[in-house]
């Protein structure tokens, strides 16, 4: 039908193919639904992306995944403690919801797979261009996950942690969360298990007039797994939130974050940080729309590369014609500790008003030996003192955050990296 | 005050679409038959009596390039090209191989005069010191002993004078037309041609490897630091030609040599191609210093016409110690796609990178550097300046590179970018892969519009809004402008202000 000519397909692509005539019968959705999934599956047959597509220059998808493992029926993961103590745990375990889930005073958890069978969700599972080929990837494969609503006015005192875990196979999660005008909720976005699987998970947030929302992704997959996930946002009139991602595994990662500014007043945060050891290679690509007029951002990612990693920070601010006031800034600082290691980051600005303050820095560098020399000089030995440096350099960024029972939670899991990979 | 003065006369005198060098020139021209093939390319080498090498060459980019896609990553917009329906070769007709000015068809010298540019009259005018006898007729009284350039002028397919050659020569210098190079110098024609930029490198680079027609040579010899200012001047004047001019620059150890370009071409609703390659070569301790001041026809008020500007020039600091420099004001063109690059091979070798790129109206900017960091202890430094104005989309696209063997690379970026009205564009996409632990690089980009404090600090002081407009524009670009040549800082402050006339209120 189309006459796209392809080169041949790679084995991983032609797994992809298979797997999904073979699943078709399995996966849950009406009409609608199934429709997107066969547009999607399409998409993919045109052959992932390879360097040549922009967005992808950094991660060559086409050539980096060469294993996609079958579905494995038995595998079962197990749910795991959450970060912080207390919080309601949604689990999703091999791409499966729980059927009971606990109540939360003023949300609405609904199972995704009951959402695709009667396809409301249908109009959200579209990709968001020819280049998404997570988007993609999810649309043909999503069977589960949860749909939240969080009403109007209503505070969490404790988070809700979505745990998306694997135990080998393939899994395709979706998680969209709508929250109200008004309301406060801190998101825990947990992503691990112990399998070497493909992963892929969508998360799609709306935000109401005035809510704020801290989210959270802590993503530990074993170095064996390909991770490939995305964010996405519209942050509503001076609503606020503030998205902070922790990537330390993985051996394929790629972390999309999209986000868009609907309403005036409207205010982003993105803070990250890339823990890169052995021979991953982790992407975190952003891309940020400021659609309207007064709206602010900042990012601030922190990277440190170890081993043979390959890490990849590619952020980019779009400022819309009308998007006046618009005041946004982006850092992305590398500590590069291995000769075998790489970094590379395109920290972009496209913008078309005129009345706006951007910037963005970008820096790759090594320790600083003034501050190696400082700790050494006061009888640190020189490997805890690039330890305690390293440490300082990614804590700066989780310190930030106003929240201090999540500060504590984060600094546990940095310290956990840092005790096997220092 | 008197300089604040000529900035308001010019802006008013000088609209957006009134291109000062649109004009044209009647010439008798030689052509070539309009279209590409393996005839056209015969047809120019026999022209330009090239070896049988050359002649090759020329053929295998030719075979090449019809099995290359023309690129569409650049943040530009334009119709599809029609390479067939382009004359490749237009030359002036004249005396075979001009040795002296007075050979020169007058006309074209007519052109030169009307451009301001340094040949005859110009030179006079300047009070230089005559020491070539043959390339000047009248005497001058003046003796200067600075502010010399000697001019390589290309008019369409050919050069048509290089003056202060014999002195030049004197000092070991070779300078002149590519096309001499090939007949006079065709070892070192052979040696370095295509060493920087293959004739395989690109869509663009290759078409010019087939079918360059004319460009400027320079060798200077070891240990030899160039006595003057060394300067081509294009011109593009014939309808439906393409200009495709090659220039080759060799500094052999410890030689420095400082090369200027200016460009212009004629006022016309058609758009033109030019297409060049520049190869720069860096031996130990050499430096080499380019500046460019672009101002080719941008079009009109409204887009139409105007030079579609695609360009790859390229440094290789091949030898230790060696430097070279960028220097650009991009005010031309109604499309630019120019990505000078700097190939850091020798131990502490050096590239720099500054740039100015002025865009309105509906012109398309696409400009920026590449540091490609090979040896030890390289640096490099970028710092570009991008006005938009108008309807116009100004993209920095710029790659900072160090590879595994690169150690202490350092590289710092700057690129700021200043966007005066609500139509127009600044993208700013630089691209940083470090492969080495030593590397340190810095990047920082800044987008924003001249802020009402800054302007109600200069008018608040009695100067009118477009004054103080244009007072904090070239503050913005001073990094810029003082690295460039004095006779082409003058001229670029000039064309700032004329380009961005229109663009204020």
């Amino acid at each position: 039908m189309n006459m796209h000519t392809q080169p041949q397909r790679t084995p991983a692509e032609t797994a992809l193919i298979d797997a999904f005539g073979d699943r078709l019968s399995l996966l849950p959705g009406d009409g609608a639904v199934m429709l997107k999934r066969d547009d999607a599956i399409e998409a993919i047959k045109h052959g992932l992306p390879t360097r040549r597509v922009e967005s992808w220059h950094y991660t060559d998808l086409r050539r980096l995944l060469n294993v996609v493992p079958d579905f494995d029926p038995a595998a079962m993961a197990k749910t795991i403690a959450p970060i912080v103590e207390g919080s309601t745990v949604l689990p999703v375990l091999n791409g499966k919801s729980d059927a009971k889930v606990p109540g939360i005073e003023g949300v609405a958890v609904q199972r995704l797979s009951e959402k695709l069978i009667d396809g409301t969700i249908a109009p959200g599972l579209d990709p968001y261009g020819s280049d998404d080929a997570i988007g993609a990837l999810n649309t043909a494969f999503v069977a589960d996950g949860y749909f939240i609503d969080i009403a109007d006015g209503t505070e969490l005192e404790k988070p809700i942690e979505l745990q998306n875990l694997q135990a080998g196979g393939q899994t395709h999660v979706r998680l969209p969360v709508r929250v109200g005008a008004g309301a406060k909720a801190v998101i825990v976005e947990r992503q691990a298990g112990d399998g070497a699987a493909l992963v892929s998970s969508v998360s799609q947030l709306v935000l109401g007039e005035g809510a704020e929302v801290t989210w959270l992704i802590v993503q530990e997959q074993p170095d064996t797994a390909t991770h490939l996930a995305q964010f996405k946002a519209h942050i509503g009139k001076n609503a606020k939130l503030t998205l902070f991602v922790m990537n330390a595994g993985g051996k394929l990662v790629r972390q999309e974050v999209m986000v868009k500014t609907t309403g005036e007043g409207a205010d982003f945060k993105l803070r990250g940080i890339n823990l890169l050891a052995g021979d991953t290679h982790s992407d975190v690509t952003m891309v940020l729309d400021h659609a309207v007029p007064h709206t602010t951002s900042t990012e601030i990612i922190r990277n440190v590369v170890t081993g043979k990693a390959r890490g990849v920070f590619q952020g980019r601010i779009n400022v819309h014609q009308y998007a006046q006031k618009t005041n946004a800034k982006m850092a992305c600082n590398t500590l590069l500790l291995s000769d075998d290691g790489e970094f590379s980051t395109k920290p972009e600005l496209e913008i078309f008003a005129d009345d706006v303050v951007c910037g963005h820095g970008a820096t790759v560098t090594e320790i600083d030996h003034d501050h190696l020399f400082y700790l050494m000089a006061r009888g640190v030995d020189e490997k805890n003192a690039r330890g305690l440096l390293v440490k300082a350099f990614v804590a700066e960024v989780i310190e930030e955050l106003d929240d201090e029972t999540i500060v504590e939670a984060l600094e546990a899991r940095l310290d956990e990296w840092f005790a096997t990979h220092g | 005050m008197p300089a604040v003065q000529d900035t308001i006369d010019r802006v008013r005198k000088i609209d957006v679409d009134q291109y000062k060098y649109g004009f044209q020139t009647e010439i008798a021209v030689d052509k070539a038959p309009k279209g590409l093939s393996e005839d056209i390319i015969r047809f120019i080498s026999a022209k330009k009596d090239e070896p049988s090498w050359m002649l090759e060459w020329r053929l295998e980019a030719y075979r090449r390039w019809l099995t290359l896609e023309e690129p569409t990553w650049a943040r530009v917009n334009y119709p599809k090209i029609d390479f067939q329906d382009i004359y490749y070769y237009a030359a002036p007709k004249s005396t075979p191989g001009p040795t002296s000015l007075s050979d020169v068809d007058p006309e074209i010298l007519k052109v030169y005069e009307k451009l301001g540019i340094p040949l005859k009259e110009q030179e006079i005018l300047a009070g230089v010191q005559k020491t070539d006898a043959s390339d000047l007729e009248e005497p001058s009284d003046n003796v200067y002993k600075s502010g010399r350039v000697a001019v390589d002028a290309v008019f369409d397919s050919v050069s048509v004078v290089t003056t202060f050659k014999k002195e030049l020569a004197q000092a070991g210098v070779i300078f002149c037309s590519i096309s001499e190079a090939i007949r006079e110098h065709p070892e070192l024609v052979q040696k370095y041609l295509g060493s920087v930029v293959p004739t395989s490198d690109n869509f663009y680079a290759t078409l010019n490897s087939a079918v360059f027609t004319d460009g400027s040579f320079v060798f200077v010899p070891k240990g030899v630091r160039c006595p003057m200012e060394l300067s081509t001047y294009f011109r593009m004047n014939e309808k439906n030609t393409g200009q495709f001019e090659r220039t080759l620059i060799i500094a052999e150890e410890g030689a420095y040599v400082s090369y200027l370009e200016g460009c212009t071409a004629p006022q016309r609703d058609e758009n033109q191609l030019h297409a060049a390659v520049v190869e720069l070569v860096a031996l130990d301790d050499a430096e080499i210093k380019y500046s460019t001041v672009q101002n080719w026809y941008p079009g009109d008020a409204e887009g139409k016409g105007g030079i579609y500007n695609f360009v790859t020039k390229r440094g290789d600091c091949r030898g230790h110690r060696s430097k070279i420099s960028w220097t650009q004001v991009e005010t031309g063109s109604a499309i630019t796609w120019k990505y000078p690059s700097c190939i850091l091979r020798g131990d502490d070798s050096s590239g720099e990178f500054y740039s100015i790129a002025v865009s309105n109206g509906y012109q398309q900017v696409d400009s920026g550097t590449k540091m490609i960091h090979l040896g030890k202890n390289t640096s490099s430094r970028i710092i570009s300046k991008g006005i938009a104005a108008g309807f116009s989309q100004n993209t920095y696209r710029g790659q900072v590179s160090a590879h595994r063997k690169a150690t202490n690379a350092r590289n710092f970026t700057n690129c700021d970018s200043l966007l005066i009205g609500d139509q127009c564009g600044a993208h700013t996409v630089p691209y940083m892969e470090a492969k080495n632990s030593t590397a340190q690089f810095e990047h920082e980009a800044t987008t924003s519009k001249i802020s009402e404090d800054q302007k109600f600090y200069v008018m608040q002081r009695g100067i009118p809004e477009e004054e103080a407009i244009a007072l904090i524009v070239n503050g913005f670009v001073k990094d810029v402008i003082q690295q460039l040549p004095m006779e082409f800082a003058v001229e670029a402050q000039k064309l700032i202000g004329i380009s961005l006339e229109g663009s204020v209120g």
